[in-house]
């Protein structure tokens, strides 16, 4: 009686869809993965069996998806460029554009080819072209891991997709305008350089600065840095739509532009990186999904074009590779990382045939032909990649000093100068810095003040890093625990100067009784005295040996002033007028140590390595394991 | 790697992609990236519709077309696909809608995608937005879902629109139901209806045509789109889609709607008609 009063309706509205939609982000993968396969196919398979084609749980005039896959779609193209280590591009340039040339033009001179032979419209074989021509670096992470991140061939390949994707976007930018209309091609150059002028200009030049500065004064909450991420790709995605640009160049830009804001392993890219995995490109790719029709797909034209692609696209990407490894003499197991890094077809590829077909260059049956070139192309490049990986030689050689540089500090308001440098240290080699607040074990009060405090202080110095703290007998000896169990390459320690009231310096709490090292990498330490958020001249007073590049204050100095540190005469005795504000000083630990005397020593910065068997007096005994209880945040 | 191996891996992947293309483009002569359009009759693209004239989407006769919306997107469809002819043909709406287009490829008929229909017909990608609109004589006041429920309405047979007033608006007393649009307007102008539902896009060409005779007082909130019909599992369904996308990515849709329906309804046009929400 009671449940014929029950009204229950078939699902529908936007919870409905949602559900159906997160079922699919939350299944695909995981079903595909435990296959050994890709999840990508398991997103666009769920978008299938969703969409139209498949049950129709999402039908035909959904607005909702499409449209958070577009969000997805900006998303996607700034991570690929603010993923891209554009450090790796400096140091291999020269391999990297000729071989982001080559791999572009070969593929993109094929497709063309095959497009025209096909009697397509000309926009459509040039779209073809270019879409052929880009790569995504798939099988990056599997390299990463087996430790070949900077061998030669890796970073030349890696360095050549700045290259490859920009060139790629430049010719979807164009042919994009192209479909405006009734205009001349005149028009269309004009239209297309004065917009990438302006695109480049605020991409790579005021957004830096824009966010730079909303990260310094919105900085201190998380949620508002990445949200500050979110709107400058936005922003510039606008930007390029003002201009007739597809927005996924401006995004793409965005992320080009805001490299060296947001390190690889720093905090913000971890987030960055999270809502875009479980969330943003999903859903694009699920959007993907919905266009996806097996009954297209198995059609003899389909295959028969995934088949030509295929050719065109590997065909082109392995001899690009085939020429590169003879022109810089690699081996042929790095001419294979060449390959495998490079003939991955993802991100761009997707974004220029969706756009391809928006613009209704592209048929279903040419996305679908393209959907199979992915499905094979990750798999070559993936089963490519960890063969070639096997038979490569481990690089030789330290990781360079700011990949992960620890800050000490045992009173946050000693903090800025310390971070401000490791900023510029670590920026100079796309490295990330990791705060680090020391509580003294017999420290009477409750950290959560000063945490609050060197937060504020990380937000100013505009180094995107968690705060971590530890109990520690001492700065040193905490930052050092630290900096082995994060593998950190460069470990600096606050210190005050001497008239601050209370102060010890950290190299003063030495602990008595040194003991051997158990053998786990201890990182190169440096003290830092004084407070600065920008950073003046540079000057060294070091020694000869410490002017080799393998030392530290070396190393800083060359990085912190690009080359141009003054080298200061060894009876140099007018200090006083040295440390000006913001100026930066590079000593030997004695002269540190006498120099934090002088009364206006806060006023800029000096830093002076710690003598190795202070390290080693402070390491003694120590694993590089850290107990879970002592460390609080 | 030596010279000679490289020259060979060269040669060998030239070799495979002119194979291939050789193979494929035999096999598949003529079609494009975009699909391809096969008419009925050679070099003729056949259009079915329900009435000539039909405001703002058709102009002139059935013989003699002269304009309209649907006419024109026609035209540039023809041109589009490469054929010199455009022949139209009339279909009562009833016919068009359960599948029989009279031997035309294509219908263009102001015919809203329903899943229903879809059963029947293949449908393209859609290209104009089409919600439910009330038209009335100028002076009629619709405040509210209960003024209109009041109201004597009129509406054509086997349209979405009969579904959408029964269901959203519920009147308290029967409408009347007319199988031409035509018929349905000729009741209101009689007074013998005081209301009448329209697809919003055809409704403002009405009012934009006779502002004495008819008013656009209200829209429905709905995601109803117009979309041509094709014969169902009609081969030219891709080339169709990718026609409707690249008019609206060109600006093609947006200028014919500016030209024959006075707004562009995709963009916003039609907001200044207000949305007549359902509060219970």
């Amino acid at each position: 009686m009671m449940l014929a009063l029950i009204e229950i309706s078939s699902p529908k509205g936007a919870p409905w869809e949602f559900l159906v939609v997160f079922a699919v982000l939350l299944l695909g993968p995981v079903l595909f993965r435990r296959f050994g396969i890709s999840g990508i196919i398991g997103l666009l398979l769920g978008g299938y069996v969703i969409g139209p084609h498949g049950l129709s749980l999402i039908g035909a005039g959904n607005d909702t998806l499409p449209d958070l896959g577009q969000l997805g779609l900006l998303y996607l193209m700034f991570v690929a460029g603010v993923e891209i280590d554009l450090n790796l591009l400096s140091r291999y340039r020269r391999s990297a554009v000729s071989f982001g040339v080559l791999t572009f033009v070969l593929p993109f001179a094929l497709g063309v080819l095959v497009g025209f032979a096909l009697g397509w419209e000309a926009l459509a074989a040039i779209l073809l072209g270019s879409l052929l021509a880009s790569h995504t670096l798939i099988s990056y992470p599997a390299v990463k891991d087996a430790g070949l991140a900077s061998d030669p061939a890796v970073a030349t390949a890696v360095g050549s997709t700045v290259l490859t994707d920009t060139l790629a976007l430049v010719v979807l930018a164009v042919v994009a305008g192209s479909v405006g209309g009734h205009r001349t091609t005149l028009d269309i150059a004009a239209q297309i350089v004065v917009g990438m002028g302006a695109l480049v200009g605020y991409s790579l030049f005021v957004l830096p600065i824009l966010a730079g500065w909303a990260f310094r004064w919105f900085g201190t909450e998380r949620s508002v840095r990445y949200v500050v991420a979110i709107t400058a790709f936005l922003s510039a995605a606008t930007i390029a739509e003002l201009f007739g640009i597809e927005g996924i160049v401006g995004a793409f830009f965005a992320g080009l532009g805001m490299n060296r804001l947001v390190p690889n392993e720093g905090e913000l890219m971890d987030r960055i990186e999270f809502f875009g995995g479980a969330v943003f490109i999903p859903v694009f790719l699920v959007s993907v999904g919905l266009i996806l029709n097996p009954s297209v797909m198995v059609k003899g034209e389909t295959l028969g074009l995934a088949g030509l692609f295929i050719v065109a696209c590997l065909g082109g990407k392995a001899i690009a590779a085939a020429i590169s490894a003879r022109l810089f003499h690699f081996s042929r197991s790095q001419a294979g990382l060449l390959f495998s890094l490079s003939s991955a077809q993802a991100a761009a590829t997707l974004a220029a045939t969706v756009i391809g077909f928006q613009l209704g260059l592209f048929s279903s049956t040419v996305v679908n032909a393209v959907l199979v070139l992915i499905l094979v192309s990750v798999l070559a490049s993936t089963i490519s990649g960890s063969r070639a990986a096997e038979h490569v030689a481990l690089p030789k050689g330290p990781k360079p000093l700011g990949t992960r540089v620890v800050v000490g500090v045992g009173d946050p308001e000693l903090a800025l100068g310390a971070l401000t440098l490791a900023r510029r240290v670590a920026r100079a080699d796309g490295g990330v810095v990791h705060p680090l607040l020391v509580v003294p074990e017999s420290a009477p009060f409750s950290p959560k003040a000063a945490l609050a405090r060197l937060a504020e202080i990380v937000a100013v110095a505009d180094v995107d890093g968690q705060v971590m703290t530890i109990v520690d007998r001492s700065v040193l000896h905490g930052a050092l625990r630290i900096g082995r169990s994060r593998e950190a390459t460069l470990v600096l320690v606050a210190e005050p100067v001497a008239e601050q009231p209370g102060a010890q310096p950290a190299s003063a709490t030495a602990a008595a009784g040194a003991r051997e090292e158990d053998g786990s990498p201890v990182p190169p330490v440096a003290v830092v005295r004084g407070n600065a958020t920008r950073l003046g001249a540079v000057r060294t007073r070091l020694d000869d040996d410490e002017l080799e590049p393998q030392s530290v204050a070396g190393e800083m100095a060359r990085r912190v002033s690009s080359g141009s540190a003054q080298r200061l005469d060894d009876d140099h005795a007018d200090w006083a007028q040295l440390l000006a504000p913001g100026d930066v000083t590079f000593v030997s630990s004695e002269l540190g140590e006498t120099l934090a005397k002088l009364p206006n020593a806060a006023a800029g910065l000096v830093v002076s390595t710690v003598a190795d068997w202070l390290i080693r007096e402070e390491t003694a005994g120590d694993s590089s394991e850290l107990p879970g209880d002592e460390r609080i945040g | 790697m030596t010279a000679a191996r490289l020259r060979g891996l060269l040669s060998a992947a030239v070799l495979a992609v002119l194979l291939a293309l050789g193979v494929l483009g035999c096999a598949n002569a003529g079609s494009g990236a975009a699909g391809s359009f096969s008419p009925r009759t050679p070099n003729t693209l056949t259009v079915a519709t329900a009435q000539v004239p039909d405001p703002g989407f058709w102009a002139g006769t059935i013989a003699h077309p002269t304009g309209g919306f649907e006419y024109e997107l026609a035209k540039r469809l023809a041109s589009r696909f490469g054929l010199a002819k455009l022949k139209v043909v009339e279909v009562p709406f009833h016919k068009l809608v359960r599948g029989y287009l009279g031997g035309a490829d294509m219908a263009l008929s102001d015919i809203t995608i329903t899943e229903a229909r879809a059963e029947h017909l293949d449908f393209s990608d859609s290209y104009l937005k089409a919600p439910p609109s009330i038209v009335v004589r100028p002076g009629t006041e619709v405040a509210d879902i209960n003024a209109a429920r009041g109201l004597r309405w009129a509406v054509q047979h086997d349209t979405t629109l009969k579904e959408v007033l029964e269901e959203s608006i519920e009147p308290t007393t029967t409408p009347l139901v007319f199988e031409h649009q035509r018929e349905v307007l000729a009741a209101l102008r009689s007074a013998r209806a005081n209301a009448v539902m329209l697809d919003l896009p055809i409704a403002l060409a009405y009012a934009h045509e006779a502002p004495r005779q008819y008013q656009v007082v209200a829209q429905l909130p709905s995601e109803a789109r117009l979309g041509i019909a094709l014969p169902s599992g009609s081969r030219n369904t891709e080339a169709v889609d990718s026609a409707i996308r690249r008019f609206t990515a060109d600006g093609t849709i947006k200028e014919l709607a500016q030209r024959w329906l006075h707004a562009d309804i995709e963009e916003g046009g039609a907001e200044g008609v207000p949305v007549l929400r359902d509060e219970e």
